[in-house]
């Protein structure tokens, strides 16, 4: 089993990599702002995500507040403002968002990896805390999270945790 | 919301740029001086531009102004822009020079507005790859006027971006390797560049001599007294039988009569004029 | 001049063909590899073709290899329009025969001078 993927990557990478995917499909003066403190919180919207496996093994996710989806799917596909993208379109944009987020952390891997066709729909579960890179932004003042995670699940019961 | 820049914050720019580095920002640019200062304002926690200039007039500070400047006169670069005076490198000069000179002499360029590198080291791959022994016998000065863009330069590190940005990928694929996020370019071409910061509407340092000076996208920034005397002292430091570079925008014609337009490749370059 | 736009997403066939249109490409999308080859097949050859690497049904390398072995399309100039960006991927593509490479994310401009590398501008920028 390779290292964790807190031992390979860090979020400051991440959030560059993020960075430089928004200045090129959201728009050249679109800022996301990395989010603030170590605790990322929960971000309520849609997630779309894209497996890595090679030498690590996980899955890229990026989770948007629902508040922010249909004014990233404008940006993205040009569309005018008063313009309502479909679902269909909302979903295709994430899953390329995720699918190229993807691609560029796997190539900060060690060793060659492949990338999974992305999915969207309701986040894959949590992995152990260890092998999990998580980074937080907004974009025009709506949440998102990027998730690096490990294929290993988290155990269903933490304990280390403090239930909310 | 941020406010407009005014006539008066817009003109305080003109002159501190053209007073730092020469460069005329004329009338009508004001999107421009927008565009270009609104990061460095954001990074400051500042709602605008109008914003940033107010705090620089009411207390300079030197990193401050540098980074106005900086912004303004930094140019996006992308891998043979403009691709006619790197095929004449390789397809004109190149042999000419070899004919020229002894085997081995070293062949010296000058990329006078290096910006991130690019231009400085797409001169070192396309020599590498076309001209034997290239690596030991071509050294490439590249300057600019902006420190930070001279780091860059020396670092030779290039974000995925701008790798994307017109250089071909075989080359690519011979010439960089990656480390993490980013692309960086060989040692051994790394090792033909030598960078340095330079105003060229300053007094030059010793320089050359030159076989080959690009000066590319530079002059349109000067006014025509400027535009003369850069020419004149770029003509200092060239050999008799050297070859100058401009901008597709930009000639010596009616600026300085010292030069003679030659054909070059698709496109012209500038000799020094005999008895001049 | 004629440009077959292929990627699994329908996003980034907007993005792409919406750039080359604004060039002066009239354009095509497909889907995954198989469709492009249906498009070629059928007698619509472009100029150029852009291309993701991973799509169902038929992937962007296998694609790549399958127009190089017809002769008749060699007069098809084909740039890679993908995520992937390790060295050994891209070295990977241009043995299968690809000209080009352009990395995910990218910007017009990028796509521009690649065309204008190419000698694929149809107005000179």
């Amino acid at each position: 089993m390779s290292a964790p993927i807190t031992a390979l990557l860090d979020g400051e990478t991440v959030t560059a990599v993020a960075g430089e995917v928004w200045s090129a499909l959201v728009g050249e003066e679109e800022f996301l702002l990395p989010g603030l403190g170590p605790v990322a919180p929960a971000v309520d919207g849609p997630s779309a995500w894209v497996t890595v496996t090679g030498p690590w093994d996980g899955v890229v996710v990026l989770t948007c507040a629902a508040s922010g989806t249909a004014d990233l799917t404008r940006s993205v596909l040009q569309l005018d403002d008063d313009e309502q993208p479909t679902a269909e379109d909302v979903e295709d944009v994430l899953r390329e968002l995720a699918n190229i987020l993807g691609g560029n952390v796997k190539s900060l891997l060690p060793g060659p990896s492949a990338l999974g066709l992305p999915e969207t729909g309701p986040a894959p579960l949590r992995a152990e805390d260890a092998d999990t890179c998580r980074v937080s932004a907004s974009w025009r003042g709506h949440p998102l999270a990027i998730t690096v995670q490990g294929a290993s699940e988290a155990p269903a019961h933490p304990t280390t945790e403090v239930p909310k | 919301m941020t406010t407009a820049l005014a006539t008066s914050g817009f003109d305080w720019v003109c002159q501190l740029v053209r007073r730092e580095s020469a460069i005329v920002l004329a009338p009508g640019k004001e999107y421009l001086v927008e565009a270009r200062l609104m990061p460095l304002a954001r990074q400051l926690g500042l709602p605008g531009v109008a914003e940033l200039v107010e705090r620089v007039r009411a207390r300079p500070e030197p990193a401050l102004t540098r980074g106005i400047v900086e912004a303004l006169t930094t140019n996006e670069t992308s891998w043979f822009r403009d691709g006619d005076p790197f095929t004449a490198l390789t397809g004109t000069v190149v042999p000419a020079l070899q004919a020229a000179r002894r085997p081995g002499e070293p062949i010296t360029i000058w990329s006078a507005a290096c910006s991130s590198g690019q231009e400085a080291y797409t001169i070192a791959m396309l020599l590498a790859d076309s001209l034997p022994g290239a690596t030991s016998r071509v050294r490439i000065t590249a300057t600019d006027l902006s420190r930070a863009m001279v780091d860059r330069t020396r670092a030779g590190r290039f974000s995925q971006l701008e790798v994307n940005r017109g250089l071909p990928a075989p080359m690519l694929v011979r010439h960089f390797s990656r480390v993490g996020a980013e692309w960086e370019i060989s040692p051994a071409l790394r090792q033909m560049v030598t960078a340095s910061e330079l105003n060229l509407a300053a007094p030059l340092p010793r320089l050359g001599p030159f076989d080959v000076v690009y000066l590319r996208n530079v002059l349109i920034y000067f006014d025509p007294p400027t535009k003369r005397e850069v020419l004149r002292k770029v003509r200092q430091v060239m050999r008799p039988d050297g070859w100058l570079f401009l901008g597709a925008a930009e000639t010596t014609l009616g600026v300085d009569d010292s030069w003679e337009r030659v054909p070059c490749g698709r496109g012209s370059a500038y000799r020094p004029m005999k008895g001049k | 001049m004629r440009a077959l736009v292929i990627d699994d997403s329908r996003a980034m066939r907007r993005i792409v063909a919406s750039i080359l249109e604004g060039f002066g490409y009239e354009t095509r999308p497909a889907g995954h590899g198989r469709e492009a080859l249906d498009v070629l097949e059928e007698g619509w050859v472009p100029d150029l073709a852009c291309i993701d690497w991973n799509m169902p049904v038929m992937d962007g390398l296998q694609f790549v290899s399958a127009v190089r072995a017809v002769p008749a399309w060699r007069q098809v100039t084909l740039m890679m329009v993908t995520t992937e960006s390790e060295h050994g991927q891209i070295v990977k593509a241009l043995a299968a025969g690809a000209h080009e490479y352009v990395i995910k994310p990218f910007t017009a401009d990028a796509i521009g001078d690649k065309l204008s590398l190419l000698g694929l501008m149809p107005v000179p920028a």
